[in-house]
């Protein structure tokens, strides 16, 4: 029983403490589904470990996706993604980047800019 | 389009692969017990570590598209550098490193022949005896070599590359691959032992597996708990969908364990006691597992590509 225990004991030590590997959105300015009076210049994604952005895209409402080039080559942890002037509507960022680890991943932010600026 | 065709490619990649490697080891193993399968069950090995090294060429040139988003990144040079320079080039060539060598030391049949037209006085002290023995050797040192870096290439990349507890992750993934593919692999040339075998060599080469993969196939679930335990953050991530996959895995873990007891218990004891009807149905078991794993390394090549133990 009290061999039971200590194994037990350290089973949930290594799962507390072990470490996440994955290239996962941990913060995105604009924020996903933020409402902004002012269109943004640019859209700054922040990553749990350093990625590499290989492809970018911003929709407005139902309309095609628009590719944005001239992307940062090198393996950033905050990746700033420089948009066109923005109207008025709602707009899907999407983007797909490579990890440490070699996995592609895929992700999309959504945001609004008002019409009141 | 991309994201489906490659996860496809892998997931066939994935099956074909870890069969080449483990009907290398099954070779190895068994080998000398065999008479006249053992041509069969190399070029076993051999065809399939052919469409692998194809297979996972096609899947790595895929990798590319999937950073693009489309097809038309296969034909992007920048990304197709980045997917060389990642670790994902570095697994791909101790990959197809691998394949190559199984593919290399499955050929001893040809050798064989040759020697055999050259020297065909063959005595015991003859040249051609000596070559084929030589040969035969160095060939199968080369296509376990092979098996094994393809076991090896795995942990070159993905969630275990990364991990804080690689030192860890790297010996467990390769252990668990290693075994799968001997189990995995050796149904095949199981298959194909039971029908072209005598009854004797049959239940002799049956016995001799079973009593092997009674103690290495519990090491898969351990090994493969261990992993999950270092890779999954929180217990609650157990019910997201990579959690939920390893759940599921070892769900048919546990059934793919009861159809190996019935083969080692029931059938294989049965084989050696010259029923008839127990050579059919033990190769119906031994399809049946193969199915079944077949689904586990689909399930695995979907939670690899698609989701992370987060």
């Amino acid at each position: 029983m009290r061999y039971m225990r200590i194994v037990g004991g350290l089973v949930l030590a290594l799962a507390a403490t072990a470490a996440s590997a994955h290239a996962h959105l941990k913060k995105a300015v604009p924020a996903d589904g933020a409402v902004l009076s002012s269109p943004p210049a640019s859209v700054v994604l922040s990553f749990s470990e350093p990625a590499t952005l290989t492809a970018c895209w911003l929709q407005k409402g139902d309309g095609p996706k628009e590719k944005i080039t001239g992307l940062a080559t090198t393996p950033e942890q905050q990746i700033s993604v420089q948009v066109p002037k923005l109207e008025a509507g709602s707009y899907v960022l999407s983007w797909r980047v490579v990890g440490d680890d070699g996995h592609v991943l895929p992700g999309q932010i959504h945001f609004t800019v008002s019409a009141q600026h | 389009m991309a994201d489906i065709l490659s996860v496809v490619l892998w997931a066939l990649s994935f099956v074909l692969q870890l069969q080449a490697a483990g009907v290398v080891f099954f070779a190895a193993a068994f080998g000398p017990a065999l008479t006249i399968s053992l041509a069969s069950v190399r070029s076993l090995a051999r065809i399939t570590a052919i469409a692998a090294f194809f297979v996972a060429a096609a899947h790595y040139f895929l990798d590319a598209a999937r950073m693009a988003g489309d097809l038309s990144g296969v034909f992007d040079s920048s990304l197709q550098d980045l997917a060389w320079k990642s670790s994902t080039g570095g697994a791909f060539s101790v990959r197809e490193l691998g394949l190559l060598l199984i593919i290399a030391g499955t050929q001893t049949s040809s050798v064989r022949l040759t020697a055999d037209r050259f020297f065909k006085a063959s005595t015991a002290l003859s040249p051609g005896l000596w070559l084929k023995r030589l040969s035969s050797r160095g060939f199968t040192i080369a296509g376990v070599s092979g098996a094994v870096l393809v076991a090896a290439s795995f942990t070159l990349t993905g969630h275990t590359s990364t991990s804080g507890w690689r030192w860890l992750l790297a010996p467990l993934l390769l252990a668990h691959l290693l075994i799968v593919a001997f189990w995995f692999g050796s149904l095949g040339p199981l298959y194909v032992v039971t029908l072209r075998e005598s009854r004797e060599r049959t239940a002799r080469v049956v016995a001799l597996f079973s009593a092997a993969a009674f103690w290495l196939v519990p090491l898969i679930l351990l090994a493969g708990v261990a992993m999950a335990v270092l890779l999954l953050p929180s217990v609650a991530a157990l019910w997201q969908p990579w959690g939920e996959i390893v759940i599921a895995k070892g769900g048919l873990f546990a059934v793919l364990l009861a159809l190996a007891a019935f083969n080692k218990w029931r059938f294989g004891p049965a084989l050696g006691n010259g029923d008839l009807s127990a050579g059919r149905t033990f190769r119906h078991m031994v399809i049946a597992e193969y199915a079944l794993i077949v689904v586990v390394l689909c399930a695995t090549a979907v939670m690899t590509t698609f989701f992370s133990p987060e």
